[in-house]
């Protein structure tokens, strides 16, 4: 252990919190996923780096494996749909697919 | 580690699998008929009938490094999911064939959906929660934009997936920090590690709040519940109706267990924000409700405001609180399954999507007719139904815990919720419709029809039974933690 366990910390809060705030007002499906991902991964050096410093480093770890196996079936569906959209609607902007307004 | 014993306790999740999987391989024949539909009715029968009669009754176990726990509480939300499943097998079998979906995609992911509410409910290692919650919202995801060639389900599902997703790394988040708090995925530890460790408080705290927001979207509290109205009213009917019921009581459960196996040293926190979330989401469900024309909006608003109502019973988590979240979530249950049913019933003969499609229905076909008013009965909660006894219950929590005002909150917002609940039924009555002749009901959807009225009336007549069953339930299982 060379460095303390926050500056992992700090990193994963802030990569979180350009996630999560490109996810809300982005209006670009694909770029809301890759906001997403952002999150995701922010999650990931959280559980690493936790782990690093405590004695569950296995727990860590094998939870962020979890996390990006689930990650990439998540994409790969949320592609799928985005597939859908585009071919019958010729964009894939969400400010557009507004069908169910009240 | 005996194995036999493991998988024994296992058996229901693994019929359900096996099911699913053959639902699968017996719909990739061109003539596939009721086949796969009969596959997972009976999959889902068995497993039920295993949790029902199988041995290890009344004892709490956890298997597997403590990543899987079978006890009171996991066995009676599993056979919950079990009923929900088998009844939406029951409506979705004639809705499936004339919307031309495929049968064998659609029963494998209505079941293993199920199974990833079993084991969101059957474990107190957070990676089995998120994995439970993973595999109930990527099949649900799927299952809401199966209409392929209709604009609405593509549109629900891409919402669905796209806020599910932020709302699952919300999750992922929280958990995270709880994880660097206290060193332990497993929620008996975390509550140990609480208690004893107080350096950690902020991000503990941090990471409670975090996982409110992401349980709260799937719960579709206000103000995290843009997604629902969208996806209860563009996905397949048969699939809202089992989300609206099966996945919102999954979140609830996945909350108890992490909120009072966990975490109850932050009780007084986390107390105060779902109080809080649960005043705003029963208010706004049912004044949103009031302005709604389409049906399935209708419903959705009216599923937001009674989530808001169980959540009075998870801000409360005393025991009498925690029996009747899960009477009102079974009674809930069953109402909400059996008005679908209506909904799918009149929309196949005519789009019929909007609330003044009703009209004349007492004429049509006064047998669903008398039992949708007999649902909007339970939905408001007047006697004698199931929906009577569930609010009943949750008052008689609110006050027995000092907090009278919320329950003068929950009979405001009933009285709010009679008139849109009510303007169903007067439509169906009181107006003319153009075309008169009689609807003709498929055997799933009256057998569904009858069994949601049935439980109904049956549950607001004689509650006492399940009573008892829910009384016996404990969140927190009395058993040493396995490492």
């Amino acid at each position: 252990m060379s460095f303390p366990v926050a500056y992992p910390l700090i990193l994963g809060a802030i990569l979180f919190a350009l996630g999560l705030y490109g996810a809300l007002t982005q209006r670009n499906a694909i770029r809301i996923l890759m906001c997403v991902e952002l999150m995701l991964n922010a999650v990931n050096i959280n559980l690493i780096a936790f782990g690093s410093t405590l004695q569950a480093a296995t727990a860590g770890q094998l939870f962020a494996l979890f996390v990006m196996t689930v990650a990439a079936a998540e994409v790969a569906l949320a592609l799928a749909i985005i597939l859908i959209l585009a071919r019958r609607e010729k964009h894939i902007d969400i400010e557009r697919v507004n069908l169910l307004r009240w | 580690m005996p194995l036999d014993g493991d998988v024994g306790l296992l058996l229901p999740e693994i019929i359900v699998t096996l099911a699913a999987v053959v639902a699968l391989a017996t719909g990739l024949r061109p003539q596939a008929g009721r086949a796969p539909a009969v596959w997972a009715f009976l999959g889902v029968t068995a497993a039920a009938l295993l949790l029902l009669i199988g041995e290890g009754r009344g004892q709490a176990v956890e298997i597997w490094s403590g990543t899987v726990l079978v006890d009171g509480f996991a066995r009676l939300f599993k056979l919950v999911f079990l009923v929900i499943a088998g009844l939406t097998v029951l409506v979705a079998a004639d809705y499936v064939r004339r919307r031309g979906i495929p049968p064998g995609e659609f029963y494998l992911l209505l079941l293993l959906a199920t199974v990833g509410m079993m084991f969101m409910a059957g474990s107190l290692n957070l990676l089995t929660i998120y994995l439970g919650l993973e595999c109930l919202s990527l099949a649900s995801y799927s299952l809401s934009g199966l209409l392929r060639r209709d604009a609405r389900s593509t549109e629900a599902a891409l919402k669905y997936i796209l806020i599910g997703a932020i709302s699952s790394g919300t999750i992922l988040f929280g958990m995270s920090l709880v994880f660097g708090a206290t060193g332990s995925l497993h929620l008996g530890e975390v509550s140990q590690a609480v208690s004893s460790a107080t350096g950690m408080t902020p991000v503990l705290l941090a990471g409670m709040m975090f996982l409110v927001v992401g349980l709260g979207v799937k719960m579709a509290a206000v103000p995290f519940h843009m997604w629902a109205p969208d996806v209860y009213d563009g996905a397949p009917a048969p699939v809202a109706a089992f989300l609206i019921t099966g996945s919102e009581a999954a979140a609830f459960a996945a909350a108890l267990r992490i909120f009072l196996v966990g975490l109850p040293s932050l009780r007084a926190e986390w107390t105060a924000v779902f109080v809080t979330l649960a005043v705003i989401t029963m208010t706004f469900g049912n004044i949103s409700a009031i302005v709604q024309t389409r049906i399935r909006r209708l419903l959705a608003y009216s599923a937001v405001a009674q989530a808001g109502y169980v959540m009075v019973g998870l801000a409360i988590a005393s025991d009498a609180a925690v029996s009747a979240m899960l009477y009102y979530l079974i009674a809930y249950a069953f109402t909400t399954i059996g008005a679908f049913t209506v909904v799918i019933l009149l929309a196949r003969h005519q789009p019929a999507d909007e609330i003044q499609d009703f009209r004349g229905l007492g004429q049509r076909a006064p047998l669903f007719a008398l039992a949708l008013t007999i649902f909007m009965l339970s939905f408001i909660g007047i006697p004698p139904t199931a929906g009577f006894f569930g609010k009943f219950y949750l008052f008689q929590a609110a006050v027995g815990a000092g907090m009278p005002w919320l329950a003068v909150i929950m009979v405001i917002n009933g009285i709010i919720s009679i008139p849109y609940y009510w303007g169903v039924v007067r439509t169906m009555y009181l107006s003319e419709a153009e075309d008169r002749s009689p609807l003709e009901a498929p055997w799933g959807l009256r057998w569904a029809t009858v069994i949601g009225l049935g439980a109904t009336l049956v549950l607001g007549l004689f509650p006492d039974a399940l009573v008892r069953v829910v009384n016996a339930i404990q969140v927190v299982p009395g058993l040493p933690i396995a490492f």
